[in-house]
C-alpha cells in the first residue's frame, strides 16, 4: 500500500526528471526509467498522472524527443487509475482532474510512434465554472490546479477562459504571493506567462513576480518545474535553464544545458510537429 | 459598481451603532485633569480625541444620519471641543511648537463643522507663510494629511496635490503583491486625504483610482483572512471613496456582523476585554473607522441617486 508520502516523493522524482530534461540533459527517455527505477510501482504510476501534461514539457518547449516508450508508460498510468467523471454532475475536483487528463491525452495522442490511445480525448463539458470569475479567489485556485494546461500547444476552453481573465488571474497571483502560497502563485504565473506569450496585456508585470517567487518560493521540484515553464514562456531562457537548482536535486547540466536564445520560439513549433499524447491527472494539493 | 442595498444597510448599521458607542463612552476618552499643551503622550488620549472628532465631523458633513444620530454627533464634537478648551489648547500647542502639524490637523475637523478659534486662525495664517513650515520633512502621505487639513482650514499652503500624490507609495502604482501592513495603512491615508474622506472622490487622480480598483479586492481579501479588522475597515473607506465606489456586499456584511451589540467594532480577531477602559482604548480607533466608512458609503449611495 503506497503511502501519501510515497506518492508525493514519486511526483517530485518525476518532476525532477522533467526539469533536468527541460534544462537540456536531454534526449533520454523520461517516464519509462522513472517507472523502472521506482521502489513503489503504484506511486510511480500515480506520479505520471499527477505530473500529467507537464511530462511533455521538454518536448513542447525545447523540441526534445518524446519517446514511444514514454508514451506507453503514460498510457499505463491511465490504465492503472480510472479517469474520473467529468459530466455536469461531477464534483469540481473531478472536473479539474478531467481537464488535466484531457490535456495529457491530447499530448499522448500526438506522440509520434505511439500507437494505441486508451484515453478519450474528448474534452470535458465546458461549464460556467471555467468562465465565471465572480469568485475570483476560488476560480484562480482552480486555474492554478489546471496549470499543466498552461502550455503553448494546447488550445481549448480552459485556455480560452484564461485569455479572457487576465485580471482575475492577476488578482489570484497577487493574493497567492501575499499569502505566501508560492506553489499556487507560480502556477498562476504560468497562465499569465502564457497570456503574455499570446500578446495579451496584463495588469501585473510578470517578470518581477517570477524573480520574487524564484527567490522565496521554496525548493519543491514541482514548483521549480512550474517556474521553469513560466520563465520559458516569458522568454527568460537563461533562467529557465537555471531555475532553483538547489531544490531539485538535479545535477547541473550546464555545458550545453542552457539555451538562452529563442526558446520561446520553439514553443510553437515543437508542439505542432511531433505528436505526443496523453492525459493528466488530479492535483494532489488543494490550495485554499 | 454602485452601492447596493445590502451595503447601504450594513453601512447604516455600522455608522449608527459606532457613533452611539463613541458618544456613550466619550468620557473614557477625556484628557486627564491638568493636561497642558505639553503632552507627554500625544498618542494616548489626545490623538484618539481627534479621531472621534473626525468621525463626528464626517457624519455631520455627510448628513446621512437620522436626527438622533446627528444630535449625538454634534454632542460628541461639543465634548471634544470642550476637552480642547474650545480650541485654546490647540492654539497654545501650535504657539509653542510652530512646526508641529497636529494642532492644524485636529483643528480642521472642527472647522469642517463651523467651529473656529480666531487666535488660532491668525497663528495658522502666519505659520502658513513660513518656508520652514513647508520644508519640514514628512512622509508623503503625512504631507497630504497636512495639505488637506490646511485646505479645509482655508489656508493656502500652495500645495500641488497631484505632485504630492505622485510621491506616495500609491503614486508609484507599485507591485500590488509587495505591500505590507504598515504600507497598506499609508495607502489608505493617501486616499483619505486626497479625497478628503470620500468628500471629493475626484481628488484621487484617475490612474490611481484605476490602480486601487484593480487591487483593493485582493487586499481586502487577505486582511480579512487574518482578521485585521481595523485595516479592513480602512480599506472599506478607500473603496467607498473612489469615483466609482468599490463596495462588495460580502465585505460590508462581514464587517457589520462583527460589530458588538453596543456598537464597538473589534480591531482584530483577538477576544475583546470586558473592562470598559480597555475596550475603549483598544477598539476606539476601529469603531471610529467603521463610523466613517458607513457614513461615506451612505453619502455616496445618496449622491448616486
Amino acid at each position: 500500500m503506497s503511502s501519501r508520502a510515497a506518492y508525493a516523493a514519486a511526483a517530485d522524482e518525476l518532476a525532477s526528471r522533467v526539469l533536468r530534461a527541460l534544462r537540456g540533459a536531454g534526449g533520454a527517455a523520461l517516464v519509462a526509467p522513472h517507472l523502472d527505477s521506482s521502489p513503489d510501482a503504484l506511486a510511480a504510476l500515480a506520479a505520471v498522472r499527477v505530473i500529467g501534461a507537464d511530462t511533455f514539457t521538454p518536448h513542447i518547449l525545447t523540441g526534445a524527443p518524446f519517446h514511444a516508450a514514454d508514451a506507453a508508460a503514460v498510457a499505463r498510468a491511465f490504465e492503472e487509475f480510472p479517469v474520473p467523471g467529468s459530466g455536469p454532475s461531477a464534483r469540481p475536483d473531478e472536473r479539474t482532474a478531467a481537464w488535466r487528463d484531457w490535456a495529457t491525452a491530447q499530448l499522448l495522442a500526438r506522440t509520434r510512434g505511439y500507437v494505441g490511445n486508451p484515453v478519450a480525448t474528448v474534452p470535458p463539458e465546458a461549464g460556467d465554472d471555467l468562465t465565471d470569475t465572480t469568485d475570483w479567489q476560488r476560480w484562480s485556485v482552480r486555474m492554478a490546479q489546471l496549470a499543466p494546461l498552461a502550455t503553448p500547444c494546447l488550445d481549448g476552453p480552459v485556455r480560452d477562459a484564461a485569455r479572457g481573465a487576465a485580471l482575475p488571474l492577476s488578482r489570484g497571483l497577487t493574493r497567492s504571493v501575499l499569502r505566501r502560497d508560492f506553489p499556487t502563485a507560480v502556477r498562476l504565473l504560468r497562465w499569465l506567462a502564457l497570456l503574455r506569450h499570446d500578446g495579451i496585456a496584463l495588469p501585473v508585470d510578470p517578470e518581477p513576480v517570477l524573480e520574487h517567487v524564484r527567490l522565496l518560493g521554496g525548493a519543491s521540484p514541482r514548483t521549480a518545474l512550474d517556474l521553469a515553464v513560466a520563465a520559458h514562456l516569458l522568454g527568460d531562457g537563461t533562467h529557465a535553464g537555471t531555475t532553483n537548482t538547489r531544490g531539485t536535486n538535479a545535477r547541473s547540466t550546464n555545458g550545453n544545458g542552457t539555451d538562452p536564445d529563442n526558446r520561446a520560439d520553439s514553443d510553437t513549433s515543437a508542439g505542432a510537429g511531433t505528436g505526443t499524447g496523453t492525459t493528466p491527472h488530479l492535483p494532489t494539493e488543494a490550495q485554499a | 459598481m454602485t452601492i447596493s442595498a445590502p451595503v447601504a444597510t450594513a453601512a447604516r448599521a455600522m455608522a449608527d451603532r459606532a457613533l452611539s458607542w463613541l458618544h456613550a463612552h466619550r468620557a473614557l476618552g477625556a484628557l486627564p485633569p491638568g493636561t497642558t499643551e505639553e503632552l507627554t503622550d500625544p498618542d494616548g488620549v489626545y490623538k484618539p480625541l481627534g479621531e472621534s472628532t473626525l468621525a463626528a465631523s464626517v457624519i455631520l458633513r455627510d448628513g446621512m444620519a437620522g436626527p438622533g444620530q446627528l444630535a449625538a454627533a454634534q454632542s460628541l464634537m461639543d465634548f471634544t471641543w470642550l476637552q480642547l478648551r474650545k480650541g485654546d489648547m490647540l492654539y497654545e500647542r501650535q504657539l509653542r511648537h510652530t512646526l508641529m502639524t497636529d494642532p492644524l490637523e485636529m483643528y480642521a475637523h472642527f472647522v469642517r463643522c463651523g467651529y473656529r478659534h480666531a487666535e488660532l486662525d491668525r497663528l495658522l495664517a502666519h505659520r502658513a507663510r513660513l518656508r520652514s513650515v513647508h520644508s519640514v520633512e514628512l512622509l508623503p502621505n503625512r504631507r497630504l494629511a497636512v495639505a488637506n487639513a490646511a485646505r479645509i482650514a482655508g489656508l493656502d499652503h500652495g500645495e500641488d496635490f497631484g505632485a504630492l500624490a505622485r510621491t506616495t507609495w500609491l503614486g508609484a502604482t507599485p507591485e500590488p503583491w509587495a505591500i505590507n501592513w504598515i504600507t497598506a495603512y499609508a495607502m489608505t491615508h493617501t486616499v483619505f486625504h486626497l479625497t478628503d474622506w470620500g468628500g471629493r472622490p475626484e481628488g484621487l487622480p484617475a490612474p490611481l483610482t484605476s490602480y486601487v480598483r484593480t487591487w483593493l479586492p485582493v487586499w481586502i481579501d487577505i486582511w480579512r483572512e487574518v482578521q485585521q479588522w481595523d485595516l479592513v475597515a480602512e480599506l472599506l473607506i478607500v473603496g467607498a471613496s473612489l469615483s466609482e465606489p468599490y463596495c462588495n456586499p460580502d465585505d460590508w456584511e462581514a464587517m457589520a456582523a462583527l460589530q458588538h451589540e453596543d456598537g464597538l467594532v473589534p480591531c482584530d480577531g483577538d477576544p475583546v476585554d470586558d473592562d470598559p477602559a480597555r475596550r475603549f482604548k483598544e477598539h476606539q480607533h476601529t469603531t471610529v473607522v467603521a463610523a466613517v466608512a458607513g457614513s461615506i458609503a451612505l453619502a455616496r449611495a445618496a449622491r448616486a441617486q
